[in-house]
This record gives C-alpha cells, structure tokens and sequence, in this order.
C-alpha cells in the first residue's frame, strides 16, 4: 500500500471580479492530478508558481476538500477520516505568518506539542532536539516577533516534526532562506528520509528536486506533465541537444519566429547580466545553428554554444510547452 | 483526561498572548470605566436607595462582558490574520478544543477589568468593598468568566462568516448590559424582555456574583449561569463542524 | 468661485472615501442599532437609580453619540488619505486648502446629524416621549450644530491621528469622555464645579441644553444664545484642526514623516 496516494484530485476555486456587478468565474487549480508515494521516499513536486502545487499539498493535509477524486494517506481518506490523517501527518509551510507573535519559539512549540498529544515526559527532551536540528538552540525563549523570516521558517520545520509523524509535507520549505540556511535545510530534509519518513515536498527550484527528490512529479497548470525519477525526465530530452546563443538586447518577435523553425522543440530566454541568452531545444540529429542565427533580425550576437541538455531544460520544455 | 489538559495548555498559551498586547489590554480595561463612572454619578445624584456599592457591582461586570463581547466574535478571524488558523484546524483535537480556550482566555481578561473597576469605585468615589460572602463572590467570578467565555464561543463560531465580525461583537456590548440587568433591576424592564434576559448567563452570573457580595443566596443563580454555558458550548460545536467543513470547501481558512 | 467649487467637490469625494469602509455590515450596527441601545441603557440605569427622566436620557444620549460617526469618520478621511498615499499629493497641490478640506466635512457632519436625529426619532417612539410638532425644524438645526461641533473636534483628533498610532483609542476616550462631561446623562448641576467648567468648552453641551428645553416645549428664540455658543465653539474646533493639520504638514516635511505606513 502507498503511503500517499492522490486519485484523479480535481479542486475548482470560486472567485468574483468586479465590485458594483459581480461576476463569479470558477477556476480550475488541479484538474486530475494522480501520483503515488511509496514508504521512505522523498517525492518531489515540481512546477512553476500557480500550478496547483500549494492546491494539491492542502488537499493532502486535509486543509482543503477536493472538488472531486479522492486521496489516502497510511490509508486513510482525507475527507472521510481527516482526523487519522492528521495524527499521523507534519506538514511545514513557513512564512512570515503562521506563529504566536508575544509567544517565544519555546512556548509556540509546547502549545503544538500539547496539540499533537506529543506525552508530557518526552516534551521537553524532544523539543530541545529539534531545536537543534534546526539550529534555534538558544534563541528559542525570545519573542517569536523579533525573529527573522529564516528563524521563522526553522520553527515551521520544527513545529511539523513535533509528533514524529511518519509522514511529512513540505511546501516551498527554502523560499526567502539565504543560501546557507536553505543548503541546511535541504540536508535537514534529507535526513529525515534517511531516519526512514516519507516525505513530499513541494518546489519551483529545478535544482533542488533534482538534488533532492528520488522520484519528481512537474505539474503544470494543474496538470502532471511528466513523472518519474530526475534521470528518467532527464531522459525525455537526452536524445536532443541545446543550442544557446548570446544576444544583446534581443528584437521583439525572435522567439516567435525562432519557435517556428522546424524541428525546433522548445525556446526560451535566459537573463543573464549584461546580455539574454536564447535557448534552443532541438533534436540532436538537425544541425539548427545557422538557421537560428539567420532568425534573429541582425541584432548583436555573442557567443554560440551548443551543449547537451540538463533537467532544467527538461523542465523548461514540459512547462513551456502548454503555452 | 487528555482534552481537558488540551483545553487547559490551549487557555494557558492563549492567555499569555492576549495579556501581551499591552496597549489593546490597557484599553480593555480603560473603555468600560468611562461607564463606570456615568454610573456612579448618575447613583450619587439619584433618588434610589440603592448602594452605590450595586452600583459598582454592576458596573465591574459590564467591563468583564466588554472584555468578551468585543473580541470573542473576532476570534478565528484574528488566528486567521496571524495565519494560524490552518496550523491549529490541521492538528488532530477537534477544533471545538482549540476555540474554546481561546475565547475563555479572552474572557478571562476581564477579569482585570473587574479588579480595575472595583478599586477605581474604591478610590476615586470612595465606594466601599466589603462582601458579604467571599469565597461565594470568588467561585461567582470564576463561573461568570467561565459562562461569558461559552457565549464569546458561541459568537466566535456564528460569525465565521462575516468579515467584519468586530462589528457584530460590538453590536452585542450594549444590549446584553442592558438585559442581563447589571445596573437595571429586571422588574424595571418591560414583561416580554424578561424571558430573554433568563436565557442570558450573563444574567445569572451578575447575580451570583451581586448576592454573595451583598448577602443574598448566590448557587442557585451560579448552578442556572454555568448550566446555560454548557447549553451555548453545546450549540457551539454543533455548529462548528458545518461551519469549518463549508470552510474547508470554500478554502477560506487562509487569507490566500 | 473656484472656492465654491473645490468646496461641493472635495465634498463629494469625502462622501465617496467614507463609504468605501463604511458597509451595511459595519454602519448598521454601529451607527443604527448601538444609538438607540445607548438611549435605551441610560434611560432604564436612570429610571434605576432614581434620576432625571426618559426625555433627558433620550436627546442627551441621542446627541452625545454623533461622537462616533463624527469622530471616526474624519480620522478615516484624513487617515485614510495618509494611507493611501495622496495625503502629500493635496498638500502640495495648488488648490486652496480651506475650502478643499472643510467640503470633506461636509459628508461627515450631515451623516452625524443623521445618526442622531434618526436614533432620537426611533428612541422617542420606544420611550414613549412626545417630541412637540413645532420644535421639529429648531430641533434639527440644533442636532445639525451639534454635529458640526464634533466634527470640529473630529478634526483635531484626525490631525492628532497622523502622528499617534493607536489612534482608534484616542477617539474612544474622547466618545467616552463626551459620554461623562456634556451633561448626558448627569444633570451638570449634579457634577462637580470643575467638571462643569470644563463641560462649558466642549461640543455637544450647548447642544443638549438647547435641544431638551425645545423638547420640553421652549421657542426657538428662547435657545438661539446657546446654539450660537455650540456653533463658534465647532469653528474654533475646526480652525485648531486645520491649523493643527498644517503645522504636522509642515514637521512632516521637515522631517519626513509625512507618509508614515
């Protein structure tokens, strides 16, 4: 049995605009996402903002109620039995919000603790241990109001690992950490797999997936676009090749016109201090270079390069593509 | 038993940040004395023979409402500003265990605004404060706080709903004073009122705690006030299920 | 000219800004049902304690309240500008800023005298008090003063509110301490002599006098010292705050606080 397991999850948002006549438009934020989580996995998913990850995540920690489709956790549905659910569940969301302001980092966490039935004898003992494990040891009798975006962040991960869950949830965990505390964290996650949890974390950082994740999910506008470990996504695009060209100040409609070359698969710009940087996926067979270059409208060219794909580019290809 | 102790650290927790705020709590307890002292000019210059000791009574208790009323409506709406509100709705205890220390903890308050108002009727208008029976007056106090924090309860989860529930709290300051008969003896309100002001705890609170500082009979009134505060915790969480499943379908626990 | 116009103008701007906060959900309860509440809490504590009667509880409390919306709808127009950033654009515009500022009153003081004279209306139904046909129109006019008196007063606590933070407190303690000192609901010759000094110089005490003696039947004539004392108290009111607004303009320029978020 999966530890996780999402079926066919469908969550449609109601919204109004305008003010004197309102109109309700429904949107659809996950339209149909399945994946599957098996016991001591660290799953990833991966996609750029608004597609649907935080949606998805809430669904799963019984935050939100699917529109339709159904999700177990340890299987327990999380509509039907929310409360198994939660028992057995961390999950860290971070932020700036999200804790007691006049309280200190110490009282926060014996406020969740007593929350989460953590028994009285271990308290004390277990907090102090993650409070080391996320590096607030010390700090955790001040004020939480005076700590900083990355502190807060820290008790998060400690607040979500207060009961031992054998699950964890993690959405966006080392967004606004500065890279030391976000290079920490990552280990910090990394270890709980390793202490045999299973773990789902959501991102939009390629790297950090690929470093991270034994297997990602890249959703997209709702949807999953591809599955699988990150040498298998790497795979989708191993057999093409990349072409990258350095432009100062590229002309209006040159990806639109590059896009239309035949054979090209996907298009996109990097900026990159002084100049962009086009990117080209081709297959590896067609030799493009010259053709590209004869689609940019005379404007100033660097340097050409042609090299093999990452996962970045992966992931920018499935992205990409539904535009 | 495991859900007393959760609502008993979940008031401690609770507490302390509310007591916090110093300016807010300063306000709290400031607000009510204004009436406070409409109320013991208004006995001096009047014809009744009424105590102002009543009076001061009346007054001290009305502040403790206050304390209440303004705030207990706002409840998930201040967790839900503090972006809490998901954190404590995903943790396993039912949320009724969570709410309602919250709202005892905010009635709890007014008891400085009880202390407050009683030593200002001390020793601005030299009201003296001799209780008949004191340990009567004390376990008065503690059931009214306990009863008021029911009612702020009950208001908490009707006006999830609405935006401005600040609004609606405040709507409840005035008219509960009025017919819970803090400073107006009931007799004096028109027939058809009466029945209103008994389903009100607040009534028997103020009574309780009037007939064990003047020398009256305070259980029976207590036994009524602490019975109604399980009738309104009662409604309470019925309620609260619907109101968090709507919440959860129209994803509304988060301000995002 | 241009005076007249910036003045109707600025005024229906200021009615604009005040109902964008001011919802049914928030106006009904606090400034409909809370009036007529207050009116009816103080006329039953004073039938409680022996004092006075329904009448004198009635327009006392029914006046003394127009404090709320007065009081809070100017700190919202003049707070509610520094929040959204135009208060320096004003400032610094060519137009004069008399007329452009006092047309924002306008709104304010009408919606007070409204407050009051409908919580009057419905609590003399309530209380059973008979409100004479003929003081009506003297009436209205005294409830207009009045309002235009705290709004002067509005005004000051709204400049005051540009510099203090907690400035919804400062308006309640004002609404609490009009609630004592004007003769509301204590008969001034029952207070003490240095409170009744003080009530001299506030808004709403002239008013309240003069409105009970028209209830109780006197002519129009017969109060026109004691409106006339209300009126030149809201323009002194009025010409602080604005003086007030401009010496905080003024600092804030020095010292850049001017937009303080």
């Amino acid at each position: 049995m999966s530890v996780v397991e999402a079926i066919d999850l469908h969550r449609t948002y109601r919204t109004s605009t305008g003010t004197i006549r309102r109109k309700w438009i429904d949107v659809e934020a996950v339209r149909g996402v399945s994946f599957a989580i098996e016991k001591g996995e660290l799953f990833g998913l991966l996609g750029p903002n608004g597609a649907g990850k935080t949606t998805t995540i809430k669904m799963l920690i019984t935050l939100l109620i699917p529109t339709s489709g159904t999700a177990k956790v340890l299987g327990h549905d999380v509509v039907k039995d929310a409360r198994e659910v939660r028992k057995r569940i961390g999950y860290v969301f971070g932020g700036e919000r999200g804790v007691y302001e006049r309280l200190s980092g110490y009282d926060n966490l014996r406020y969740f603790a007593e929350l989460y039935g953590v028994p009285p004898g271990e308290q004390k003992q277990r907090i102090a241990s993650l409070l080391e494990l996320v590096g607030l040891t010390g700090r955790e009798q001040e004020r939480t109001e005076g700590y900083s975006r990355g502190m807060k962040q820290r008790l998060h991960v400690a607040r979500g690992l207060l009961h031992d869950p054998p699950v964890v949830f993690l959405d966006e965990p080392t967004i606004g950490l500065d890279p030391v505390g976000a290079r920490e964290l990552r280990a910090t996650i990394a270890s709980l797999v390793d202490a045999g949890k299973t773990v789902l974390l959501t991102t939009h950082y390629m790297f950090e997936a690929d470093a991270l994740c034994d297997r990602i999910a890249v959703i997209n506008k709702g949807e999953i676009v591809a599955h699988g470990t990150p040498a298998q996504l790497k795979q989708n695009v191993a057999e093409g090749a990349v072409v990258e060209v350095e432009i100062f100040g590229i002309p209006e409609g040159t990806v639109e016109r590059v896009r239309e070359l035949p054979g090209v698969n996907a298009v996109s710009v990097e900026e990159r201090e002084q100049a962009q940087v086009l990117i080209v996926q081709t297959p590896a067979d067609i030799e493009l270079t010259h053709a590209i270059l004869g689609r940019l409208d005379g404007a100033n060219v660097g340097r050409v390069s042609r090299r093999e794909p990452t996962l970045e580019d992966a992931y920018v290809a499935l992205v990409s593509s539904g535009e | 038993m495991k859900a007393l102790r959760i609502m008993a650290f979940g008031w401690y927790f609770q507490f302390k940040a509310i007591s916090r705020s110093p300016f807010e709590g300063l306000f709290q307890i400031i607000w009510p004395l204004f009436f406070a002292t409409v109320a013991f000019l208004m006995f001096r210059a009047g014809t009744d023979p009424k105590t102002l000791l009543y009076a001061s009574l009346g007054a001290a208790v009305m502040g403790m409402w206050s304390a209440t009323s303004t705030t207990a409506g706002g409840a998930m709406q201040r967790e839900r500003w503090h972006g809490t509100l998901e954190a404590l709705v995903a943790s396993p205890p039912h949320f009724s265990l969570i709410l309602l220390p919250i709202t005892l903890a905010m009635s709890t308050i007014g008891i400085y605004c009880l202390v407050a108002t009683l030593l200002f009727g001390r020793f601005v208008f030299g009201i003296d404060l001799t209780v008949e029976h004191k340990v009567a007056f004390g376990v008065s106090i503690v059931g009214t706080v306990l009863s008021f924090g029911a009612l702020g309860f009950l208001f908490a989860v009707s006006f999830v709903r609405f935006r401005a529930a600040w609004a609606l709290g405040n709507l409840f300051e005035y008219p509960v004073w009025l017919i819970g008969g803090f400073l107006v003896p009931l007799v004096l309100l028109p027939d058809w009122v009466r029945p209103i002001s008994w389903v009100l705890a607040p009534t028997w609170g103020m009574n309780a705690i009037r007939e064990s500082a003047l020398g009256g009979t305070p259980w029976p009134d207590l036994a009524l006030c602490l019975a109604l505060g399980v009738a309104y915790v009662t409604l309470g969480v019925l309620a609260l299920d619907r109101v968090l499943g709507a919440a959860r379908k129209r994803a509304t626990l988060s301000l995002t | 000219m241009t005076a007249a116009r910036i003045f109707a103008v600025g005024g229906l701007m200021s009615y604009r800004a005040l109902f964008y906060w001011l919802t049914p959900m928030i106006y009904i309860p606090s400034l409909v049902v809370a009036p007529i509440f207050q009116i009816l809490l103080m006329a039953y504590i004073g039938r409680s304690a022996g004092l006075a009667s329904d009448e004198f509880f009635l327009v006392g409390n029914a006046i003394q309240y127009a404090a709320v919306p007065c009081l809070f709808a100017m700190m919202h127009l003049v707070g509610g500008e520094k929040f959204q950033n135009t208060l320096g654009a004003i400032l610094v515009s060519p137009a004069p800023r008399l007329p452009l500022f006092f047309g924002r009153a306008v709104p304010v003081v009408l919606n007070g005298a409204f407050v009051a004279a409908f919580s009057l209306l419905v609590g003399s139904l309530i209380l059973g008090v008979e409100i004479p046909g003929g003081s009506i129109p003297p009436l209205a006019l005294v409830i207009l003063v009045a309002a235009f008196s705290c709004t002067g007063l509005g005004l000051i606590n709204a400049a005051l509110a540009l510099r203090i933070r907690e400035s919804a407190v400062l308006s309640n303690v004002l609404f609490g301490f009009l609630l004592i000192f004007t003769g509301a609901n204590v008969p001034l010759s029952d207070l003490p002599d240095w409170m009744q000094t003080i009530s001299q110089w506030i808004p709403f005490t002239h008013a309240i006098e003069a409105a009970r003696e028209l209830v109780d039947g006197a002519s129009a004539s017969s109060v026109l010292d004691l409106v006339g004392r209300e009126l030149a108290l809201g323009a002194a009111y009025l010409a602080a705050g604005y003086l007030l607004l401009r010496f905080f303009e003024n600092q804030g320029r020095r010292h850049a606080t001017l937009e303080r978020s």
